[in-house]
């Protein structure tokens, strides 16, 4: 598949290989500020194939399907959106129904793209959902937005409820728990399981979100039957929301030495908004 | 954006750069200065780490298309595989864009991340754990800034050569075949 097409020379070819020789030399400077020699005017056919779209996207991955093709081939030359680069965030998306343009979105757009995402990814790892496909694929565009959040969040209300030493709290709380995400996940890779590293990380740190409901609860009421119900309960929540993810990506007589570590991190949590006082 | 405004006159894209470095030099700041005034961990924490992680979002999001024309980010694709995918705009573009921005971009980036490390070494020397961990977390967010838009441009000029090797290969095989044509 070709969507660079060659247009049948001019007979003056000549200048054509100097134009090329132009576009290497000038390829083999310094980075991308580099300018290049102006275009020779040229009818918008133009003898030299160049790009159709207006960006062009690539992966690195070590294998080679890719998951963003570019568009249709439309004539030369770049239309007028790629100088949209520069332009100021406000300038409207270009769409030619293609791929996702985000390098020329405005800024909002890609606001509102990601606080979707936090809300979809909460949905998903969080809340019962019979209908969800294979967990193991779920949370496939991760984020770390809403995990930031939850630890933060969750940071700060052990924090509040602590009458002394309120800084220590935080910073244990915080501590503890990125670190204990950060295990959580070597856990599983070194038990041979298959788990990308950061789509774990952002697995963990959703599924704080009944803990953090939990820890405000236990904050407004002080009463500690109540705060052990409430805690035992969105403990298990939280396990729960959990195990899916984690047992699907470990060999099954694995799966208890994943798991074990996730529950236990999430009761040391727990008894810590137990016994703040 | 005129061809005819010679470039690094004046910057293209005032308000970007501003809000570019304005997180950078915020999250520095006020770290720095509530060492002296705050006495409250917390805030310090929380309103540093969170100025980073905006620093982080408009860097990447922002400031990168705009004004050097790059985005990386990550994905997942359907064999359960991360992959890093990288875009770039085109030559064209490229070329075109502020040499003043992307001077602005590139330098402060990597400003940045020299100023955590140096306050980072303070805190080491006076042994303070939990300031450590805020720097800790900062930097990261530097540093993954970082190497993402440098691979990110690393892989645009591998592109740009790719295009133009793709490009001698085929219209040398099409003067090949006109001249045979011709004969």
């Amino acid at each position: 598949m070709s969507d660079n097409d060659t247009i049948p020379l001019h007979p003056s070819s000549q200048s054509d290989i100097d134009e090329i020789e132009n576009l290497i030399h000038a390829s083999v400077q310094s980075g991308p500020a580099t300018v290049f020699p102006a275009r020779p005017p040229s009818p918008p056919r133009a003898s030299i194939p160049v790009s159709s779209s207006p960006f062009m996207p690539s992966n690195i991955p070590p294998h080679p399907p890719s998951t963003t093709q570019k568009p249709q081939a439309v004539p030369v030359p770049p239309p007028l959106p790629a100088s949209s680069g520069n332009g100021r965030a406000n300038m409207a998306a270009s769409g030619f129904g293609s791929p996702p343009n985000t390098l020329t979105e405005p800024v909002l757009d890609t606001v509102k793209r990601d606080l979707s995402r936090i809300v979809s990814n909460l949905k998903l790892v969080v809340f019962p959902n019979p209908f969800r496909e294979d967990p193991g694929k779920a949370l496939r565009d991760w984020d770390l937005w809403g995990p930031f959040f939850f630890i933060v969040f969750l940071g700060l209300i052990l924090s509040w409820s602590a009458s002394v030493k309120k800084s220590e709290v935080f910073a244990v709380a915080f501590a503890l728990l990125a670190a204990g995400a950060v295990i959580l996940t070597l856990n599983v890779l070194l038990l041979g399981g298959h788990i990308i590293f950061f789509q774990s990380l952002s697995l963990l740190g959703y599924c704080l979100f009944p803990l953090d409901v939990g820890a405000l609860i236990c904050m407004l009421k002080d009463n500690v039957i109540v705060k052990v119900v409430v805690v035992c309960v969105t403990l298990a929540w939280s396990s729960w929301a959990a195990y899916p993810f984690m047992s699907s990506a470990v060999n099954p007589r694995r799966k208890a030495l994943a798991l074990y570590p996730v529950f236990l991190m999430y009761v040391s949590v727990g008894f810590l908004i137990i016994a703040i006082d | 954006m005129d061809l005819n405004q010679p470039a690094g006159e004046n910057y293209a894209n005032p308000k970007t750069c501003f809000f570019h470095v304005l997180f950078k030099a915020g999250a520095l700041a006020f770290y720095i200065l509530s060492a002296l005034f705050i006495d409250n961990f917390v805030i310090i924490f929380v309103v540093t780490v969170l100025l980073s992680a905006l620093d982080f979002w408009v860097v990447k999001n922002v400031s990168g298309r705009i004004l050097v024309g790059l985005r990386w980010w990550n994905e997942i694709n359907d064999l359960g595989e991360s992959v890093w995918k990288f875009e770039c705009l085109d030559q064209e573009s490229l070329a075109r864009m502020n040499k003043k921005d992307s001077w602005l971009f590139w330098w402060t980036l990597y400003l940045a991340a020299v100023a955590w490390v140096v306050l980072g070494i303070f805190s080491l020397i006076r042994l303070q754990a939990d300031y450590l961990l805020v720097i800790g977390v900062c930097l990261t967010l530097s540093i993954a800034n970082i190497i993402g838009f440098t691979k990110c441009r690393k892989d645009a000029k591998k592109q740009i050569q790719q295009f133009a090797s793709r490009t001698i290969a085929s219209q040398f095989t099409s003067t090949i075949q006109s001249a045979l044509s011709v004969v």
